[in-house]
């Protein structure tokens, strides 16, 4: 038996120690939100935070994480440069099919976290390793930087009358 | 004429004479130290399992996945040709069943199969002739309490000479002497449990220590490190420079029992199969006699030695999630490659996050120019288990061309190890058929 602190609650969890964490997420403690891609810690769409850092959970034993904080896309709106990433998404309407956005949201917002200002270098840097099969790219892009500077950078969405 | 035939006769003499004393077997049974996790008074097939982990008999007589433990049939790619290890389980066909304790002490100790025909020192008897008759008898005893399997040996592919066993004889004569292990009273019976562990079990030198031509070890250039099968076995010796000196007793413990110490080294390729199969199983009190005699090793230079950076430019100057530091200009494809495919578990400043293992600033690995173990870990990944996490990375070898591999190596050496890599598109294309 497995405690885990994931979004700030408890959850237990009776799995073996080798069961990476992406299958306990989904599978035992139910929050599907979290994205398997490639099974191989390359494409980026299970990515979730462990004490703010961007792991690649379909790759991590659960018995790896220890007490470090877990946070999934389910609980990263109630960070702050979650909540900014997420109206930047809404605003610039980033996602197409959506598969590997959780994935894109967790790395956005911990280069957030991290660099407040991100340069293009800054963001390809973080961002490259994940991957979108929709090529949103220039929509991501566009989103990280309207969540860190809060202005409205070109590429708006036309209906969303709120954000233009 | 005369003069001349008996000249002939008596170097032949001298020449069969000096054979013989060379090949001459050491009758001893021979005395092992106490080793902690193999106490005399224990069960023989409980030592023998600890000492066969010990001697890791597993890691070259089983091919991974086939669920045929100690069935043999792993391939052994040498410079004249292809072996393939033996079947040790105790089927009587084709594994070691029939064989009696004599001919199995001599197998293991002296190099001679139950037909008398040698084996090649792939199989290091070289090292194992150290062995105490009890201990090799344990091992015996552990093999035959496990599933017999029917697997016939995979004829070797070797051409001639070097299929012709008994030339072996001659090999022997130059490079083996049978004997026993003889501990020094000079030391604690601490080293002395280290060396029995090191040398007679462990074989550290089969792979650490430089070959002559003739392919024996160079015994002055004892574990200074050797390239095999296209992985560097690095330089072990108390160099405190380029061996493991500078190591504290915590991170060579670290290392042998995880395969992991921070800021020193992360275990793959045949090293890893060594933590992964054998050293994470020792009892503490051997893994610390294990490196009380490692310390002791004379310091040794070595070939082509490796100097390991502590701060490389390019490491102080990245966070986890952003490069700085490198020469813009510079490898501007392998920068784009270890963005995509490396950097989220590598991370920019080298510490590694998804695990501890990842962590590449430090280790000798990013060091070294030549970059052969970075592209083979490019290559083959890594993926051992140890206690119960799995360490794995994926293999790039179909991903990437050959091109691809070397710009993303040289880039992993100038990035975290502050010198230039000198990885060609030639050098990748060798290593993929190692």
């Amino acid at each position: 038996m497995v405690t885990l602190r994931v979004n700030g609650e408890d959850r237990q969890a009776d799995v073996p120690p080798d069961m990476p964490l992406l299958w306990v997420l989904r599978d035992v403690v139910g929050l599907t939100g979290t994205k398997f891609g490639c099974g191989i810690a390359q494409c980026g769409a299970c990515t979730v935070h462990l004490d703010g850092q961007p792991v690649r959970s379909c790759q991590l034993p659960v018995s790896a994480v220890g007490d470090r904080a877990i946070t999934t896309i389910e609980g990263i709106g109630a960070t702050p440069e979650g909540t900014k990433v997420q109206q930047a998404w809404l605003a610039v309407d980033v996602v197409q099919c959506g598969y590997c956005q959780s994935g894109q949201i967790m790395a956005a917002a911990a280069l957030l976290a991290r660099t407040p200002n991100p340069t293009d270098r800054d963001i390809d840097a973080a961002m490259s390793g994940n991957i979108c099969r929709c090529g949103t790219y220039v929509r991501i892009r566009e989103a990280i930087k309207q969540a860190a500077t809060g202005q409205p950078n070109g590429l708006q969405v036309i209906v969303d009358g709120g954000a233009a | 004429m005369k003069r001349f035939l008996i000249v002939v006769l008596l170097l032949i003499v001298i020449g069969v004479g000096a054979y013989f004393v060379l090949n001459r077997t050491d009758h001893d049974d021979g005395t092992a130290p106490v080793i902690a996790g193999a106490p005399a008074n224990a069960d023989p097939v409980a030592r023998g399992e600890y000492l066969a982990r010990a001697a890791d008999c597993v890691a070259c007589h089983t091919v991974p996945e086939t669920g045929k433990p100690f069935a043999g049939g792993v391939a052994f790619k040498l410079p004249f040709g292809t072996i393939y290890s033996s079947n040790i389980t105790a089927d009587e066909e084709t594994g070691i069943g029939r064989w009696s304790d004599d001919e199995f002490v001599r197998a293991v100790r002296e190099g001679v199969r139950k037909d008398g025909k040698h084996l090649y020192p792939a199989f290091p008897y070289t090292s194992y002739t150290q062995l105490s008759r009890a201990d090799v008898l344990a091992i015996k005893a552990y093999l035959f309490t496990l599933p017999k399997v029917r697997q016939p040996e995979t004829p070797n592919d070797l051409g001639f000479p070097f299929n012709q066993r008994w030339a072996m004889g001659f090999w022997n004569a130059a490079f083996f002497r049978s004997q026993r292990f003889e501990p020094d009273a000079s030391r604690s019976p601490e080293w002395n449990s280290g060396a029995y562990l090191a040398g007679a079990l462990g074989h550290c030198a089969e792979c650490h220590t430089p070959r002559n031509i003739g392919y024996g070890l160079k015994h002055g250039q004892e574990l200074a490190g050797q390239e095999l099968q296209g992985w560097r076995a690095y330089n072990i010796t108390s160099d405190p420079v380029h061996g493991v000196g500078k190591w504290s007793d915590e991170a060579l413990v670290q290392y042998l029992r995880t395969g992991y110490a921070q800021g020193h080294a992360s275990a793959n390729g045949p090293m890893g199969e060594a933590v992964a199969h054998s050293l994470q199983f020792l009892k503490p009190e051997d893994t610390a006699a294990l490196v009380a005699w490692l310390r002791t090793v004379p310091a040794r230079e070595g070939k082509d030695p490796i100097v390991v950076d502590p701060a490389p430019k390019a490491v102080v100057a990245s966070s986890a999630m952003a490069p700085g530091g490198d020469d813009p200009s510079a490898n501007v494809d392998g920068q784009r490659l270890f963005e995509g495919a490396c950097a989220s578990c590598h991370q920019w400043n080298g510490a590694g996050q998804q695990t501890p293992n990842a962590g590449l600033a430090g280790t000798r690995g990013v060091n070294d120019p030549g970059g052969a173990n970075v592209t083979q870990a490019i290559l083959q990944g890594v993926k051992m288990r140890i206690g119960q996490t799995d360490i794995y990375m994926p293999a790039f070898g179909h991903a990437y061309s050959d091109p691809e591999v070397a710009a993303l190596a040289n880039y992993v050496i100038h990035h975290f190890g502050g010198k230039e890599g000198t990885v060609t598109a030639e050098d990748v294309a060798k290593r993929r058929q190692l």
